[in-house]
């Protein structure tokens, strides 16, 4: 029964043009716009726009490039994927198709999880997509490299901070549902990313779950990045199954009203 | 009016004593009700009369502050997978997801209730072309007309062949040709040996196919009609305003026509 939910949802993500518009967002306009960033700071000259860019990166390097997109992602899959979590739970409320998953030989709470293990599958393959785009455009910008393993290294952190973002997308899950609806998840995304801006610029704690990602990408600078351990890295995963496993007893428990 | 079901017909499914509330809105107040193989059970009322809460309780979707509700015997939070594959229902708003087409949705709906990948395909084209929904079959549901979204949320709620049927006002927004389809449904669905319930506003309808009309006003159940019998109209104001009246509410007596 598990593998036909997951077979349902993954049919239902394929076919929604909300998850359709984040996966571009992730997959081509995070790549591209650190693309476009990186060809700006290459280019050099004494433009405004080469001048902010150069606040960005500190250097030419694979390492620099794909750690910009890793702190674009921080922000950027945290919106899209927020978005994605809220409409795939909050939908069933905000549609009234929830009474449909009432009565049926499998749990509520396995559909929860159903959908959430399809989010997180979509959350890492996009990213791990997102970043492949950036390479392409890495290798068209011709930066300096010496070996593969060098981009490959460099690609990681970027996926990892996606990854980490997309678990800390999850709570959302339940705020939606218990919200019956997707928008008041989408007023807790926002309400996420002010507060993680507001803990950031007043010091950014790593042991903060939603900064963490950001911090170790360099959102904060090179100093706080090598602060970040790896407990504190592991936070989202916490976040994410605590969210998950929260959403699920919800999801068991909720009535039609 | 309590309701128990026979020693010979055991229920498929039956309440009893249910109550529910809402704040300080009372709901369901205490109804006993079963459903038995082979019958169309229908709950007329007006709007607000409890049918649909009624029919939540009946489902799980809603939680009963008193009383039973057990389906094949078992009390619906111990029921077993088995025992759900083998329900079907549309309340209010039909199995029909905008983003996919008419088949996939029905398919949807089929591999829910349990059934292979295969069977679910083969059970919703059936079903599609029993509920004459064959043109739009390939089509999304966000395009489909009030009516045909219903009649998919029928198709959905049919396509695995349910022993136990709950319908929720089943010919919201549908022309007569496709109140006709619904009716032959629910009929071919009992001749098979469901156990069906089907709300409705529509006496005349009804009564065409139902075995059994039950009347509820006022959050409980106040009598039963003789689907066969003249005049089922006046008949079900006669039974509704005849409850009202000690509650000295404001339902306005009708004339003999409305």
């Amino acid at each position: 029964m598990m593998r036909a939910v997951v077979a349902i949802e993954w049919l239902k993500l394929r076919r929604s043009r909300v998850v359709l518009t984040a996966t571009a967002v992730l997959v081509f306009l995070l790549p591209g716009s650190a693309a476009a960033f990186m060809a700006a700071y290459l280019s050099g000259g004494d433009s405004q726009f080469a001048a902010k860019v150069s606040t960005l990166l500190n250097g030419r390097s694979w390492a620099d490039y794909l750690g910009l997109i890793g702190q674009l992602s921080s922000v950027g899959a945290l919106l899209s994927v927020g978005i994605v979590v809220c409409w795939t739970y909050g939908r069933e409320f905000s549609d009234g198709t929830i009474g449909n998953l009432f009565a049926l030989p499998i749990s509520r709470a396995r559909i929860a999880w159903a959908k959430g293990l399809v989010v997180l599958c979509w959350g890492v393959a996009t990213s791990i997509l997102g970043v492949l785009v950036a390479v392409l455009l890495g290798l068209a910008l011709s930066l300096d490299a010496t070996s593969a393993a060098e981009i490959a290294q460099a690609a990681t952190m970027p996926i990892v901070v996606a990854t980490l973002t997309t678990l800390l997308a999850v709570p959302l899950a339940l705020v939606a549902s218990a919200g019956r609806g997707y928008l008041p998840g989408v007023a807790a995304l926002l309400a996420v990313v002010v507060v993680t801006q507001i803990v950031t610029t007043l010091g950014a704690s790593p042991w903060f779950p939603w900064a963490a990602p950001a911090l170790w990408s360099g959102l904060g600078g090179p100093a706080l990045s090598a602060q970040v351990t790896s407990v504190q890295l592991a936070m989202p995963c916490l976040v994410g199954a605590l969210g998950m496993s929260l959403c699920a007893w919800w999801w068991k428990h909720c009535e039609v009203v | 009016m309590p309701e128990t079901a026979s020693v010979a017909e055991p229920a498929v499914l039956e309440v009893r004593g249910v109550r529910r509330s809402y704040r300080d809105l009372v709901a369901v107040a205490g109804v006993d009700l079963y459903l038995a193989r082979g019958e169309i059970h229908a709950l007329v009322g007006l709007n607000g009369a409890g049918k649909t809460t009624l029919m939540r309780l009946m489902l799980g979707m809603a939680r009963p502050e008193s009383g039973l509700v057990r389906l094949n015997g078992r009390d619906i939070s111990r029921c077993r997978a088995a025992d759900w594959a083998r329900v079907g229902h549309l309340i209010e708003t039909p199995f029909a997801y905008p983003e996919l087409t008419v088949t996939e949705n029905v398919i949807a709906s089929a591999r829910l209730h349990g059934l292979q990948t295969l069977m679910a395909a083969t059970a919703a084209e059936e079903s599609i072309s029993d509920l004459g929904l064959t043109p739009w079959a390939s089509r999304p549901a966000r395009g489909l007309s009030l009516g045909n979204r219903q009649r998919l949320g029928l198709a959905c709620a049919l396509a695995h062949r349910p022993d136990v049927l709950v319908l929720d006002e089943p010919t919201n927004g549908l022309d007569p040709r496709g109140v006709i389809i619904v009716r032959e449904s629910l009929r071919k669905a009992a001749e098979r040996g469901a156990a069906v319930l089907v709300s409705s506003h529509h006496l005349d309808e009804v009564s065409r196919v139902a075995h059994r009309i039950t009347v509820m006003h006022g959050s409980v159940l106040v009598g039963s009609l003789d689907p066969g019998g003249l005049d089922l109209e006046r008949r079900f104001f006669d039974m509704v305003y005849a409850a009202e009246e000690p509650l000295a509410g404001p339902v306005p007596k009708p004339g003999r026509r409305l």
